[in-house]
């Protein structure tokens, strides 16, 4: 809780850091992930910094570690999960590791060559047994007689010759290969276009798909003979194939040369065959190798890469031989930073310690908020927003229970609330496997993350609902109904029946916990929840409201802003706590005081509160006030209704409340400005004192200036670090003090204030009519889709009517209710706390505290 | 009247707005800045890995050669384009198409020139620009003549109809290949113009400036190439595309030219163009009439990106990005040869 409510302390150290030791200071403070480095060089390019060489030769680790996985990919081997988490090599095994992967890398490579060659041939082969099966098969079906075929061929071309026995003697040649299907319609018509008809193409495809040498992927081809005539019409079918990359294979002439030959090619194919199968296991043999080592390999590349990208944010110190990191740490932790640069030195076998040196700073530190895995979430929800600057007051610690419970006043439903509990309990049960599975649905993993704030919200919205006495629209009779029915069984029979509250209310008082269930059955029901809703959210808004202003002068007291106390934080509180403050008073009034005898006399609060505002007081027709109401007299004889004034002294408190809150909105917004430009002008005419005297005292001591300036720079010289500081502090003293600029800010923040109060307080009132939409639904859910199918009278068929009928029903509890409901109240209370809530006392204007943490780096993955 | 803002995102809108995002990854000043101060390749893909270009050498091994570089450069562009192609509707499918129609024409053109040299096929695929491959290229080089061409290569490609008026049963030759080159231009230059103009709006106003600068940067060029060739003025006179702001009276005046002082006078005659012509020239210290009008050309494309709902920033974003390419290849190709006395002479785009 301590380190919740502000965040830590920080503090800007200096690290001296002897180069030899460098490399594993910064590895040891990596692992620790405590420190943040601060970029001392960053005017200078990428490449242009220190350790440049050193980056390049992990990122060819890296490319090579890619190729590797690749490679695993590829052959079908999984890289092993693991949760290993090997430290940061020394400088020189990093040698040893470049010359491992290089050695993986080349021995790959070159069984990768191999193999493609290999394959290659293979496929080289397979296309010519496909060609030679496919031209068999040609010639079997025109007769093997070459006339024939030559006739079947000129007959397909469009100009037939006349006289056949003319073609006869012409001798025809042909050509054939192998080609990718997406080729062939392009191929045909170029073929038609640039030999004018001459030719004649014949193709088939070749049925199973073959695999591509180089990247593995299938490819569709196809066997295609070209008939033609003449010298040079081949050569000029020739080019043609060449230019659509067909591979054309030598087909000998008669049918038995090509049995023969397609019997030489069908050994040969399954010698290679062997082969092949030889070099994928040797493959495998060698990947295998790599496969246990390869997790580990990754995280070491890349956390040396990290290294030497922060090493690259150091000044390097030439004399001393040394690099300068300054870096934001938690003064909480200087211990363990200290002790991580011992051993970081240690390891090293450097005899000269690394020196950690404190700096006095201006600049403003990072916000860190130490959070566990339970206030995370909440944390988070807060830094959404913005996140909180250097040591304010963190919402977050609130939130964690404010949040849940706004959540659930719109939520409120006890079998809702269960099945999200039930849900978020889920999540936590399971959260070792779940966080240990690398899940990529952001939805899937906006859930998991959020399990903490889900099961809050369910068990929050189990306690409301027990308040509304509402579970999945039903009510239940726990400790029996404080009201009773004086009607008969005869006059059960009529449809209106009102039950009087002065005689059907028990003496006994009312129902202990939550809402009476006797409202669950009467028609007023919604008269009376929703003004119950709305002023239990009027109070619940008024109240963080009020945590807020507190909160708010927890940061003046903190930051010293003595005069925001006075003129700020108390107007503040006044004017919240006169107007509103007064509202819920009047509440719990009218709660406590109006018993069930004298209900006609209840005052109207809006009404009242309205009219205190515009100062308007009927004179009352009686001297007896409504608030001395008793059991024994009437409303008529008391002559009081819901507008008269109900307690003594009304009028007049109502008027002195309202013109405190009134001389609160000049105390807001004029002191300040003024008081400031009091203490402005009280500095200046210092100043210009100081001014005066110094200069008489040169004159008088006729001092030469210049041996004052060398003196200066002398002691400069000395308090190397803090001169700096000190110059920095001196130019923003001299900012300029704009007397506009500060008034007409603080009337923009008094204007905020106050509208806000009556906004804010208006805005809350979503608590309620979200509610009111919640119970709404549910009750139209059940009474429209669920109670038909119990009402039926039918046996047997009834059960299987009730069984589908709840299937649609819990489908569309769960899809409207839990998920789209629970979703529209999660964003208003993110907007409750956000805007109404933080907008009292949160300033968000800080930035995160992003340490140096080899964590990033543990996941083995090497895409960025 | 047409409402064709009013529905431009329905169809168009997101593909649009990648290209406003993909132009935010333009290298600007500063990075051509760092670059320029790279002393080797190395250095130069570190800082590009800051830029927009990510990891796109990552998996190169280290001694890198500038052709690597183009052409990962060029496979990027590729990419983009192909995923603006793929994800697009009517009209502006036929737009994106049209840009890719001028690298189609260089690459003809590359080819039948490599054959001519008797440079076989293979050597040059890869020189291609990958933007204007089709399928029937690789076997160009059965043609001989500009009919056998057409008849065979070309009749199936979009550029067919451009093609008509070169077809001639002379051998291809050097002049030949330039005329067919330069008459192909025209002929698309011209259709494309008229594609844009047809569809009017936003696209009309801005494509149509953008064109009729490309053809009066193309007749200024044909023109001044033209001294000292043999090519006759009548020829020369119809390979001006006829869509630019010379069309008609600065054509004539061109085609009378006789040298650069004439050419000169006549750009004289047009603001835009006088400016480009002055202080141009081939000393040290001095730019080049090219880089001149390759300096307007960015102005012009990142003028383009001012409107809204309509096809210029598409055809901008290509040429930029070209440009772009040519600028880190430029400095590149200086790192390499450490030649670095040139090396400013890139042209920034933001």
């Amino acid at each position: 809780m301590g380190h919740l409510f502000r965040s830590e302390e920080m503090s800007l150290c200096q690290i001296f850091l002897q180069s030899e030791a460098a490399y594993a200071c910064v590895s040891e403070l990596g692992e620790l992930g405590l420190v943040q480095f601060k970029d001392l060089n960053p005017d200078v390019n990428a490449f242009q910094r220190k350790f440049v060489s050193e980056i390049m030769r992990c990122e060819e680790m890296e490319r090579k570690l890619r190729y590797i996985e690749k490679e695993l990919k590829k052959e079908g081997l999984k890289i092993p999960e693991s949760f290993d988490n090997p430290k940061a090599p020394a400088p020189k095994e990093m040698v040893d590791l470049e010359a491992t992967f290089e050695k993986i890398e080349s021995e790959l490579r070159e069984v990768n060559t191999n193999a493609e060659a290999l394959k290659r041939n293979y496929l080289e082969l397979t296309e010519l047994q496909e060609v030679l099966r496919v031209t068999q098969n040609f010639f079997r079906q025109h007769g093997s007689d070459r006339h024939n075929i030559i006739d079947d061929a000129q007959q397909a071309l469009v100009n037939i010759q006349e006289d056949r026995s003319g073609s006869t003697a012409v001798q025809l040649g042909f050509i054939a290969g192998v080609m990718q299907r997406i080729k062939i319609p392009a191929f045909e018509r170029m073929l038609w276009f640039a030999c004018r008809g001459n030719v004649f193409l014949k193709y088939e495809e070749i049925e199973r798909a073959l695999e591509d040498p180089h990247t593995g992927d299938e490819i569709h081809k196809m066997v295609f003979i070209v008939f033609f005539q003449g010298e040079q019409l081949k050569a000029r079918v020739r080019k043609i194939c060449e230019g659509f990359r067909a591979d054309l294979y030598p087909c000998p002439e008669t049918g038995q040369e090509r049995a023969e030959m397609l019997n030489g090619v069908s050994t040969r194919l399954e010698d290679l065959h062997t082969v092949l199968q030889q070099t994928g296991q040797h493959r495998h043999r060698v990947l295998q190798n790599s496969q246990k080592e390869i997790h580990n390999w990754i995280i070491k590349a890349k956390k040396i890469k990290a290294i030497y990208h922060t090493l690259n944010m150091c000044n390097f110190d030439v004399s001393h031989n040394s690099l300068i990191a300054e870096c934001w740490a938690p003064v909480r932790v200087l211990d363990q930073v200290q002790n991580a640069l011992q051993h970081g030195t240690e390891l090293s076998g450097s005899n000269m310690p690394s020196i950690l040196h404190r700096m006095k700073t201006r600049e403003t530190p990072p916000t860190y908020n130490k959070t566990n895995k339970f206030t995370k979430v909440f944390q988070s929800i807060v830094n959404a927003y913005g996140v909180a600057a250097y040591r304010e007051v963190n919402p977050a610690v609130y939130t964690i229970i404010s949040f849940p419970f706004l959540f659930a006043i719109m939520f409120g439903d006890m079998g809702h609330g269960a099945l999200m509990f039930l849900f978020g309990l889920t999540l936590i049960i399971k959260e070792k496997e779940l966080l240990a599975k690398k899940i990529d649905d952001e939805i899937t993993k906006t859930f998991i993350s959020g399990r903490y704030i889900i099961m809050m919200m369910g068990l929050f919205s189990v306690y409301t609902g027990f308040i509304y006495n509402d579970i999945f629209s039903k009510s239940f009779n726990i400790f029996g109904t404080s009201w009773h029915s004086n009607y008969t069984d005869d006059d059960m029979k009529a449809v209106n029946l009102q039950m009087k509250p002065e005689t059907c209310f028990d003496k006994g008082g009312p129902y202990p916990m939550g809402l009476d269930p006797v409202w669950q059955g009467s028609g007023n029901k919604i008269t009376f929840t929703n003004s119950f809703k709305m002023k239990l959210s009027v109070i619940f808004g008024i109240l963080q409201m009020l945590v807020g202003v507190m909160l708010s002068i927890i940061n003046h007291i903190h930051f010293r802003r003595w005069l925001n106390v006075i003129c700020e934080f108390f107007p503040q509180l006044l004017f919240l706590g006169c107007l509103f403050g007064y509202l819920v008073a009047i509440i719990f009034f009218k709660w406590v005081v109006y018993t069930a005898e004298c209900t006609q006399c209840a005052p109207s609060l809006l009404i009242h509160f309205i009219n205190m505002f515009l100062v308007k007081y009927d004179a009352p027709k009686n001297e007896t006030i409504a608030y001395q109401c008793t059991a024994s007299v009437t409303s008529d004889q008391v002559g009081c209704n819901s507008q008269t004034l109900f307690y003594r002294g009304q009028q007049s408190v109502q008027i002195a409340l309202l013109l405190t809150a009134l001389f609160c909105v000049p105390c807001m917004l004029f002191i300040k400005p003024f008081v400031l430009r009091a203490q402005n002008n009280a500095k200046l005419r210092r100043k210009a004192q100081l001014h005066a005297v110094s200069q008489t005292s040169l004159v008088h001591d006729e001092q030469d200036p210049s041996v004052d300036v060398v003196q200066t720079g002398d002691v400069a010289v000395t308090i190397n670090g803090e001169a700096d500081t000190k110059a920095a502090h001196h130019e923003e003293d001299e900012e300029e003090f704009e007397f506009s600029e500060v008034f007409i800010h603080q009337a923009i923040h008094t204007i905020e204030y106050c509208l806000g109060c009556i906004s804010h307080t208006a805005s809350y009132l979503r608590l309620w009519a979200l509610s009111l939409a919640h119970a709404q639904l549910s009750e139209v859910l059940w009474g429209m889709l669920f109670k038909f199918s119990l009402a039926m009278d039918l046996k047997y068929v009834g059960s299987i009517i009730i069984w589908a009928d709840f299937a649609v029903f819990a489908s569309l509890t769960v899809a409207i209710l839990l998920m789209m409901e629970g979703m529209s109240a999660f964003l208003h209370t993110l907007r409750l706390h956000w805007v109404e809530f933080q907008s009292k006392f949160y300033a968000g204007t800080g930035y995160l505290f992003e340490p140096f943490h080899f964590k990033e780096q543990m996941v083995p993955t090497l895409e960025e | 009247m047409s409402f064709s803002e009013l529905y431009f995102n329905v169809d168009h809108g997101y593909l649009e707005g990648l290209v406003r995002g993909f132009k935010g990854g333009i290298l600007k000043q500063t990075d051509y800045l760092n670059l320029v101060q790279c002393e080797t390749l190395d250095d130069l893909k570190l800082h590009l890995q800051s830029t927009d270009y990510g990891n796109f050498l990552a998996n190169e091994p280290s001694p890198l050669a500038v052709s690597t570089i183009d052409d990962k450069l060029k496979e990027k562009l590729v990419i983009e384009f192909n995923h603006l192609r793929n994800h697009c509707l009517e009209p502006l499918a036929t737009f994106l198409d049209f840009i890719t129609y001028s690298y189609m024409i260089d690459n003809i053109i590359l080819l039948i020139t490599g054959t001519l040299h008797q440079r076989p096929i293979t050597e040059l695929i890869p020189k291609c620009h990958p933007l204007g491959s089709f399928e029937q290229m690789e076997a160009i080089h059965i043609a001989s003549t500009p009919a056998e061409l057409f008849n065979a290569v070309l009749v199936d490609t979009p550029l067919a109809p451009y093609f008509i008026d070169c077809i001639s049963e002379q051998d291809l030759d050097e002049m030949n290949i330039e005329i067919i080159r330069n008459t192909l231009y025209k002929a698309y230059l011209e259709d494309f113009y008229k594609f844009c103009e047809e569809l009017g709006g936003a696209t009309a106003d801005s494509m149509c400036e953008a064109l009729a600068f490309e053809a009066d940067r193309r007749a200024f060029i044909i023109t001044i190439n033209s001294f000292g060739t043999e090519l006759t003025k009548e020829d020369r006179a119809k390979l001006y595309p006829r869509c630019g702001k010379l069309y008609p009276d600065g054509l004539q005046l061109l085609a009378r030219a006789d040298d650069y002082d004439q050419v000169r006078n006549v750009a004289n005659c047009y603001a835009e163009y006088k400016e480009l012509f002055e202080n141009a020239g081939s000393n040290p210290g001095e730019k080049t009439l090219e880089d001149k009008f390759f300096e307007h050309e960015v102005q012009l494309m990142k003028n383009s990106f001012m409107m809204q709902f309509q096809f210029g920033v598409f055809y901008a974003y290509v040429k930029l990005k070209e440009q772009e390419n040519r600028n880190i290849v430029w400095i590149a190709e200086c790192v390499a040869q450490r030649h670095r006395a040139k090396i400013d002479s890139y042209i920034p785009i933001f």
